[in-house]
């Protein structure tokens, strides 16, 4: 479900570039730290994103170098308590959509996800025992997600309202009153914003699998895509959720991370999206993939 | 009170030009519009209300001085159009709106039995401070038809709609989903080309 969430490279300062790199880095070298090997396979950049919002303290980087590079060391932001909670959050998150991958397929398909669980079994045991709130609630918001799911509800707003709670409970530690509701109705528009963009990202594999979508019950299709009107409307309710992000965004001080997260609430998220709704933003998953394995063989 | 001067992010030798400027930016930032039926628009206010005192300050400290300025005649404010009601069932719903009472203020219209243009319309607005956009513009949509010549319920739908962008930093352009030229397409091909440089799935990839 993960993955939409990046900032446009180009609008960012060499600097800025490096923090980018270094939160990405530090969300990393913590989730190794806190949860052993196995909970770093599942980094990914939307976790990124939480971490620079979550974050109060500056920036401090240093060099660090690891596994998958050993020579040359990248910048990597030191560990704050804003990385140790998106890396919890990340363990527990990852954690229930794996369980929700194996209600999804069966037995043989679900396989892989039934060795994911193993590889983060003990790590999810930590996380919950640290943030044992959050895991009740994206419980609880899963589980609701679950039952709208079987009853093929057709409203996008009820579907993706679940998926946009669990996110807006990340803003629960703040203690700051006003930040909290920031960041809330921030995350709560993300979740949103994230939601339909990965059902219009597996409309077709769905179609295929019989798997629920909410988006053919709500709009027209042509085949197994989204009508010329149906996906402006689509659209044009998702930029709905990144302008009201953007709002937010204007009425909190996010410290070093601003430039970062103005280039994604901005331009990334719209830039992803259109890319989404074209279906050109898998293709490009594919084609990215293969030079980077070529990559790794010859290492 | 903070120094005027640090509320519009402009240093004390800033022409009266660009006091103004910054002032213009900062205030189409917290454009009401741009926090129409948002829960957060109280803040957004309380920054508009700052804004709108620093560059008065400013206006009036430099007109002793010098005897320029335009005075705060300029100053944009902050108000809501209240919207009147014709029963006072819908008043009472409207003000729980106001108070930022949802539940109550949905609960008191499934109780009416008459949906008629206003009741779509408070659905939109309740649908909306929630988050749920869909279903508001589906609402507001409805209060239009059944009344086309209302300006609030109008109002409403243009920006459930998206008609007004609303504030963007200058150094962005206008964009949105499923609406962007070619240039960004090529953006987004260099935002892969250096994400995957970065991650690559779960960061193994990675190369130096």
């Amino acid at each position: 479900m993960f993955g939409y969430v990046r900032p446009v490279l180009d609008r960012l300062s060499p600097e800025e570039k490096t923090r980018f790199q270094g939160v990405y880095c530090g969300l990393c070298h913590t989730l190794g730290k806190r949860f052993g090997w196995s909970a770093r396979l599942f980094l990914n950049y939307d976790l990124a994103f939480l971490a620079m919002l979550l974050e109060k303290e500056p920036c401090s980087c240093c060099r660090k170098s690891c596994m998958v590079h050993p020579i040359c060391k990248r910048p990597c932001a030191n560990e704050t308590s804003a990385l140790e909670a998106a890396a919890d959050l990340s363990v527990i998150l990852t954690w229930w959509q794996v369980q929700d991958g194996i209600a999804d397929h069966g037995f043989f398909g679900g396989l892989k996800y039934r060795a994911a669980l193993l590889l983060l079994r003990r790590a999810y045991q930590k996380a919950r025992d640290n943030r044992p709130d959050f895991d009740g609630h994206t419980q609880k918001c899963l589980q609701e997600l679950a039952t709208l799911e079987k009853e093929h509800c057709a409203s996008v707003d009820a579907v993706a309202d679940t998926f946009a709670r669990l996110l807006a409970g990340a803003a629960n530690g703040e203690d700051d009153g006003t930040r909290r509701r920031v960041l809330e109705q921030m995350l709560y528009h993300l979740g949103r914003w994230i939601y339909l963009a990965d059902a219009a990202d597996d409309l077709k594999q769905d179609l295929k699998s019989g798997s629920y979508n909410p988006l053919p019950l709500r709009y027209a299709l042509v085949g197994d895509t989204l009508s010329q009107e149906s996906r402006q409307e689509l659209a044009s309710t998702m930029d709905q959720s990144i302008r009201v992000m953007a709002a937010a965004f204007e009425l909190m001080d996010y410290g070093d991370y601003s430039a970062i997260i103005e280039s994604v609430v901005y331009e990334g998220l719209y830039v992803v999206g259109s890319a989404v709704l074209d279906g050109t933003f898998r293709k490009r998953k594919k084609k990215e993939k293969k030079p980077n394995e070529r990559r790794y063989a010859n290492a | 009170m903070r120094d005027p001067y640090q509320v519009l992010g402009v240093p004390s030798t800033a022409t009266d030009e660009e006091v103004k400027k910054a002032y213009r930016n900062l205030a189409r930032k917290y454009h009401p519009d741009n926090y129409h039926d948002n829960p957060l628009a109280d803040l957004a206010q309380e920054r508009m209300k700052e804004i709108n005192e620093a560059y008065e300050t400013i206006q009036s400290q430099r007109k002793g001085n010098s005897g320029t300025g335009s005075g705060y005649s300029q100053s944009y404010t902050y108000g809501y159009q209240q919207g009147y009601s014709g029963s006072a069932a819908m008043q009472r719903v409207r003000m729980a709106i106001q108070r930022g009472e949802l539940n109550l203020a949905d609960e008191l219209l499934n109780a009416q039995s008459d949906h008629d243009a206003e009741w779509n319309f408070l659905k939109g607005v309740i649908c909306m401070r929630r988050g749920w956009m869909d279903e508001a513009k589906r609402y507001y949509q409805t209060a239009v038809q059944m009344e086309p010549g209302n300006s609030e319920y109008q109002r409403a739908l243009d920006l459930a709609e998206g008609r007004q962008t609303g504030y963007r930093p200058e150094r962005y352009g206008s964009v949105s989903t499923g609406n962007c030229d070619s240039s960004m397409c090529l953006r987004i091909c260099s935002i892969w080309a250096c994400c995957s440089l970065l991650s690559g799935g779960g960061g193994y990839l990675f190369c130096c």
